[in-house]
């Protein structure tokens, strides 16, 4: 009896111990070709993924686009099943407890759909509550209180159609706490958002951890990690390849400066040509506007000015500036693999 | 209400206020129809009057099938759209639950399509649709729709794995239409038809509707009808219970929903 209530208790330690906890989680997707003769390929999307998520921790996945920040968020909140390896959220095996996961997480995926657009910000609210078995008497309580939070209850009659971006993605929010969950999965909240708004919506999210909630955030964008997470893992082709306080990542880039150059007429290959100029560790372009800016991480800092003239003599320089490196600089060097 | 009553009742409503919303709803509940009687009553003419009923009733029902097939198809398809299939899927409540609603809603939608051909025959056409016992034609209507709800979920099942469910709701359409004898009774029908018309429950649906439109004291046939379309009912709950649980462990483990 004692060995078994011993074991019990040491089971509901574990249970308590960590918000989440990933445990060597993969994920491979089978891709079939052929009509005749269909073959499979594999493709890997999470490969042996190992983390843990304090309470009341905000912890960040950051990673560019097919890395399997959404995989993995999918395979914590029951969505997908995984290949191999374990997950449990509060304890419950995402697995085998699908239920008891889904009741206790609230799951915010960022963009414009999702919500119902054809009715109205309290109808929308009203029925997730239903899906989530809100019990009725708290029902409204709660919907206007999150209606409130997100600022939306001045509009809550208002077709969602009739919604900007912004109001959609603050609704999108009140809908993921409808069931005042523990822990809540938000991925890529801000993205497309303008700004202002994702300041707002940054805001709230430093205000649920406030209220203790447990948060796991995905997100293209460093500074938002470097702002709102207590510890952010990188991602690289379904691997993390890093894992730390925002702080201690910059610290893979201490031993280098950023050379940030302000031009005009710059071209892919013009940027092709810069990450092969020596002593250059990683480039990044923003070609897309009328003011492009280069980023270039080097060791050398201004001495290798001149080499990189050299590159650019075609296009227009309006200025150069020597840089401390930021998380976003740690990040490109991490996800372009020249960290060991 | 017991949890998986509140989420039907909740989807049912959301799919109310959809179709309240979008005008569009307009086309096959009333104009449809309205071509249907049209069509059945210029045919039959000079047929009997219990022909005529017959024709009525039988572009009814196609019409109460046709709603709930499409509105299967399309609540699945309706989440997809609105980008909603990930968040209902989520969420700690059964889809089938989610989806009885919806299917319950389209399948009232093709109730109103029946009654707005019997008026639309009554009213426009001046054809004499005396129904015989209103009180158990209501009962037989109103066990028909759950029924053929009930069937809509067995497809409604199969179309979370695909986007292509308009294609499979247009191609099982017309031949649910004869088999079911919605369109000609099943008497005329090839002999090897009979066991699929059997196992559908609006087969004897419809048959428990004609029995009441024509007969004040119902024979024991119409009860009989009713009993077994209940338990064939009973039976599709089941099969797209089981149809549902293994369609969501196939799209978690194959993340095929992703890629639909």
């Amino acid at each position: 009896m004692s060995g078994k209530s011993g074991q019990s208790s040491k089971r509901e330690e574990s249970r308590t111990d960590k918000a989440i906890v990933a445990d060597h989680l993969c994920k491979i997707f089978y891709t079939t070709k052929g009509v005749v003769r269909r073959t499979k390929k594999p493709v890997v999307a999470v490969k042996d993924i190992s983390f843990t998520v304090d309470y009341g921790e905000l912890f960040g996945i950051v990673g560019p686009n097919g890395a399997g920040k959404t995989t993995t968020i999918k395979m914590l909140t029951t969505m997908l099943i995984p290949t191999s390896g374990a997950a449990t959220v509060l304890g419950y095996d995402v697995e085998k407890n699908v239920r008891k996961v889904r009741e206790s997480i609230g799951i915010v995926l960022g963009g414009e759909r999702g919500l119902y657009t054809r009715v109205n910000a309290l109808q929308n609210l009203r029925y997730f509550a239903d899906l989530y078995g809100v019990p009725t008497d708290v029902r409204e309580k709660r919907v206007k209180k999150l209606l409130h939070f997100v600022g939306l209850w001045d509009r809550r009659n208002d077709r969602v159609e009739t919604y900007s971006r912004g109001m959609r993605q603050r609704l999108h929010l009140a809908r993921g706490l409808i069931n005042d969950p523990k822990v809540i999965f938000l991925d890529e909240p801000t993205i497309g958002l303008d700004p202002e708004i994702a300041i707002e919506t940054r805001e709230m999210i430093k205000g649920l951890v406030k209220e203790g909630k447990t948060i796991l955030l995905t997100t293209h964008y460093m500074y938002e990690a470097d702002e709102l997470c207590r510890r952010v893992a990188v991602i690289r082709k379904g691997e993390i390849v890093a894992l730390d306080t925002p702080s201690a990542l910059k610290k893979y880039v201490r031993d280098t400066s950023v050379v940030e150059i302000d031009a005009f007429g710059v071209t892919e290959k013009c940027v092709e040509t810069l990450k092969k100029v020596p002593e250059v560790l990683a480039v990044t372009a923003n070609l897309s506007e009328d003011k492009q800016v280069v980023k270039i991480q080097t060791p050398k800092g201004s001495e290798i000015i001149s080499d990189l003239q050299e590159v650019l003599k075609e296009c227009r320089i309006n200025d150069i500036k020597i840089k401390e490196p930021t998380l976003e600089d740690a990040y490109l060097r991490l996800v372009e693999g020249k960290v060991k | 209400m017991p949890k998986p009553l509140r989420v039907t009742y909740s989807a049912f409503i959301m799919a109310m206020r959809h179709w309240i919303a979008d005008p569009q709803w307009v086309i096959p509940n009333v104009i449809a129809p309205f071509v249907f009687t049209f069509v059945a009553l210029t045919l039959f003419k000079n047929a009997s009057e219990s022909f005529a009923v017959n024709a009525v009733l039988g572009g009814g029902m196609m019409g109460m099938w046709g709603n709930t097939l499409y509105g299967s198809g399309f609540a699945i398809n309706f989440e997809r759209w609105q980008g909603t299939l990930e968040e209902v899927l989520a969420a700690p409540s059964n889809l089938m639950h989610v989806i009885a609603g919806r299917s319950i809603a389209n399948a009232l939608f093709g109730l109103i399509n029946m009654v707005a051909i019997l008026l639309i025959a009554t009213l426009v056409f001046q054809v004499p649709l005396g129904i015989a016992n209103p009180l158990l034609f209501s009962l037989a209507m109103v066990l028909t729709l759950l029924s053929v709800s009930a069937l809509g979920l067995i497809f409604a099942s199969s179309f979370v794995l695909t986007r292509s469910a308009q294609v499979m709701t247009n191609g099982l359409e017309f031949p649910i239409y004869i088999v079911s004898g919605s369109m000609v009774p099943i008497y005329f029908l090839p002999f090897w038809s009979h066991p699929i018309s059997y196992v559908l429950g609006p087969t004897w649906g419809t048959d428990a509707i004609r029995w009441a439109g024509e007969f004040q004291n119902v024979p024991l046939t119409f009860w009989t009808n009713i009993v077994v379309m209940m338990l064939i009912t009973l039976g599709y709950l089941v099969v797209a219970a089981f149809l549902f649980k293994k369609v969501g462990d196939k799209v978690r483990r194959d993340g095929s929903l992703m890629e639909a």
